[in-house]
C-alpha cells in the first residue's frame, strides 16, 4: 500500500494508525526516506542518515504485531540535532574542524530509543551551537531565507515534511527560533526537566535539551519520553514524570494570561506584531483572563547572557584555543569562542547575582499569572547572507535580533514553548511564545493545544519544489 | 614585562596579537551590554553560581 501524504501527517494521527496495525513503520520510513533524498539536497537539513534504520522499522513492525506497542513514538522516526551524542552515527556539533566525540547514546537518544523510536538521523546546526542561523540550511518557507539556529536542520526537516519530530537544544532561543521561523512547535523545558548528558556543552547553566515538532500533541509525546533522572547531568532535577498528555484538550477557562509590554513587545516587525495581537484576541476568546505588566531590568539581560555564555564557551574550548585549533572554526563562532576570555570574574558573578534578580522577579509574577505570552521572535526569516536586518526605523544585527525575546528565558530557566500564530505578507511563519512557572510545562501544553485548535495553525508544511 | 603583556597573562590569553586585537574589535558592543549590568548594586543578592532552580533531588532531601 502507497500513501504519499504520510510525510504530512503528524505523530498525533500515525500513531493510531502505527499500534492499530493500519500502518507499516516501512512503509513510513520508506515514504520520508523518500522525500528526504527528493528535497534535502535543497534544504540541507540532515547531515547523516542512520545506517540501519530500514531495520529498526522492519523489527519495530514486528514488536507491535507481536503486542509489544511502546507508546506513540514506537517505529516513528525522529530527527536529533548533531550535538547529541549517538552510537551509530558520528557526532561532529555542526563543526568541519577536527573532533573526537564518543560513539555512545546521549541519555535523550537512549530515551528515545526506549520509547520505540527510530532515529532516522542528524540535523545540521550552527557551529557548537553558536548562532541564530545554521548554514548551509535553508527555511523550507523560502529557500532564499535562513531557518534560525542553531536547531535549524531540526526545524527545517519537520516544515520540509522529512520528519515529525527532532531533537533541538537551545541556550539562548535556539529550540525556539527554529521553531518560530520554520512555522513548527518548540519547547525549551524547565532547566533540569530533561537530562542533558551526552550533548556537547555550549554554556552548562544556560543549556536546555528539548523538541520541535509539527504539532502540540507530537511535542508532548516526545517531551514524556525524555522524562527521568539523568544522573550524569548535574543540572537535572529528580522528579516524578509528569503525564502531560492529560493537558491536552483540558479547560482552559480558569488560565491567567500575562502580557508583558516592555522588552518583550518593542521593536517588532508590524506583521510580527500584529498577528500576536490576534492571537492574544483568541486566545481571551478562549475564556482566559488577559492581564498587562512590566517587568523591571529586563535592559541588563543581554550583558547578563553575554558574560555568562561567553565565559562557559570559551572555559568550554579553551583547550583548543590554547592549542591554536579555534582557527579552523567558522570565523564569527571563533571569534565568539575567544572573547569570552574578557569577561571577568566579577562579571561574571555579577551576571549570576542579576539571574538571581530575573527569577525573582518572574516567580512574583507568576503567582498571580499563569502563563506569559510573547512573539518568539521581533521578525520573520531573514534572507541567507543578511547580517543586518531592517525592523521599523531601526537598524540591528540579525543575532541580537533574533534571541532578543527568547534568552530572558534561558536567564531564569523557566519553560517557554513556540507555536505557530500565522505569517507574514512574504508567507512567512510568525512565532508566539508562551512561558510559564518551573516544571508548569503542563500548562504551556493546555493552552497551545486550546489555541492551536482554535487558531488552525497546525502540522504546516511547506510547499517544496526539487 | 609589557604593560599588554602583563594583562594577556593575568587573562590567560595566548592569541597572537592580530586575533586579540580583531576580538577586541568585536568585544566592543558586547561590552557595552556589561558595563550596564557593572552600574546595578547587587550585594545583596546571591549568585547563582551552580545554577538550578530547586536544590537537587530536593525530593529525597526532604526526606532526610
Amino acid at each position: 500500500m502507497s500513501d504519499n501524504s504520510l510525510w504530512s501527517q503528524p505523530i498525533e494521527t500515525l500513531a493510531p494508525k502505527i499500534q492499530k496495525g493500519n500502518l507499516s513503520p516501512v512503509q513510513l520510513i520508506d515514504c520520508l526516506l523518500d522525500r528526504i533524498e527528493k528535497y534535502d539536497g535543497l534544504i540541507k537539513s540532515f547531515v547523516t542518515i542512520g545506517p540501519d534504520i530500514r531495520k529498526q522499522a522492519i523489527d519495530a513492525e514486528k514488536q507491535i504485531k507481536e503486542g509489544r506497542y511502546k507508546g506513540p513514538l514506537h517505529g516513528v522516526p525522529i530527527a536529533v540535532k548533531d550535538n547529541y551524542l549517538t552510537s551509530d552515527m558520528q557526532t561532529k556539533a555542526g563543526t568541519s574542524s577536527e573532533v573526537n566525540f564518543p560513539s555512545e547514546d546521549s541519555f535523550c537518544v537512549a530515551k528515545l530509543r526506549e520509547a520505540g523510536a527510530i532515529i532516522i538521523g542528524k540535523t545540521n546546526m550552527k557551529e557548537f551551537a553558536w548562532g541564530g542561523d545554521t548554514p548551509p540550511t535553508r527555511n523550507p518557507w523560502n529557500t532564499d531565507c535562513v531557518p534560525g539556529g542553531s536547531s535549524g536542520g531540526s526545524g527545517a526537516a519537520i516544515a520540509a515534511g522529512f520528519v515529525s519530530a527532532a531533537l533541538g537544544s537551545d541556550t539562548g532561543g535556539s529550540i525556539r527560533m527554529p521553531a518560530g521561523l520554520c512555522g513548527t512547535v518548540g519547547l525549551k523545558p524547565t532547566y533540569g526537566l530533561i537530562g542533558r548528558s551526552g550533548i556537547v556543552p555550549h554554556s552548562w547553566s544556560l543549556d536546555h535539551a528539548g523538541p520541535l515538532a509539527a504539532t502540540v500533541a507530537d511535542t508532548v509525546f516526545v517531551t514524556e519520553a525524555l522524562q527521568g533522572y539523568d544522573e550524569n547531568d548535574p543540572g537535572n532535577v529528580n522528579i516524578k514524570p509528569q503525564n502531560f498528555s492529560e493537558a491536552l484538550g483540558a479547560d482552559v477557562k480558569n488560565l491567567k494570561i500575562g502580557i508583558c509590554r516592555n522588552h518583550f513587545f518593542e521593536g517588532l516587525e508590524t506583521d510580527v506584531e500584529k498577528n500576536v495581537e490576534v492571537a492574544i484576541d483568541d486566545i481571551s476568546k478562549l475564556g482566559c483572563e488577559i492581564v498587562e505588566f512590566e517587568v523591571p531590568n529586563l535592559e541588563f539581560g543581554l550583558g547578563a547572557i553575554f558574560a555568562i555564555e561567553l565565559a562557559s564557551s570559551s572555559a568550554w574550548h579553551d583547550p583548543r584555543i590554547k592549542k591554536g585549533l579555534t582557527s579552523g572554526y567558522q570565523k564569527d563562532v571563533q571569534t565568539l569562542v575567544e572573547i569570552g576570555q574578557f569577561i571577568t570574574a566579577i562579571d561574571y558573578l555579577k551576571a549570576e547575582q542579576f539571574r538571581r534578580v530575573l527569577i525573582t522577579e518572574f516567580k512574583k509574577i507568576f503567582n498571580d499569572i499563569n502563563i506569559i505570552i510573547s512573539p518568539t521572535l521581533p521578525l520573520t526569516a531573514w534572507r541567507i547572507g543578511e547580517h543586518m536586518v531592517q525592523i521599523g526605523e531601526s537598524s540591528e544585527s540579525a543575532l541580537a535580533a533574533s534571541w532578543r525575546l527568547t534568552y530572558p528565558w534561558n536567564l531564569t530557566g523557566f519553560p517557554a514553548l513556540s507555536i505557530p500564530c500565522g505569517y507574514d505578507k512574504k508567507g512567512l511563519p510568525v512565532g508566539l511564545q508562551l512561558a510559564a512557572a518551573p516544571f508548569k510545562e503542563a500548562d504551556l501544553f493546555r493552552l497551545a493545544y486550546a489555541y492551536e485548535k482554535k487558531a488552525g495553525w497546525k502540522a504546516l508544511r511547506a510547499t517544496l519544489k526539487s | 614585562m609589557k604593560d599588554l603583556d602583563l594583562i594577556k597573562d593575568i587573562l590567560g590569553i595566548s592569541l597572537p596579537p592580530d586575533r586579540i586585537e580583531e576580538n577586541q574589535q568585536s568585544y566592543k558592543d558586547i561590552l557595552e551590554e556589561i558595563k550596564k549590568l557593572r552600574t546595578l548594586d547587587l550585594s545583596n543578592e546571591y549568585p547563582a553560581v551552580v545554577f538550578s532552580l530547586f536544590t537537587p533531588n530536593k525530593e529525597q532531601n526532604d526526606e532526610r
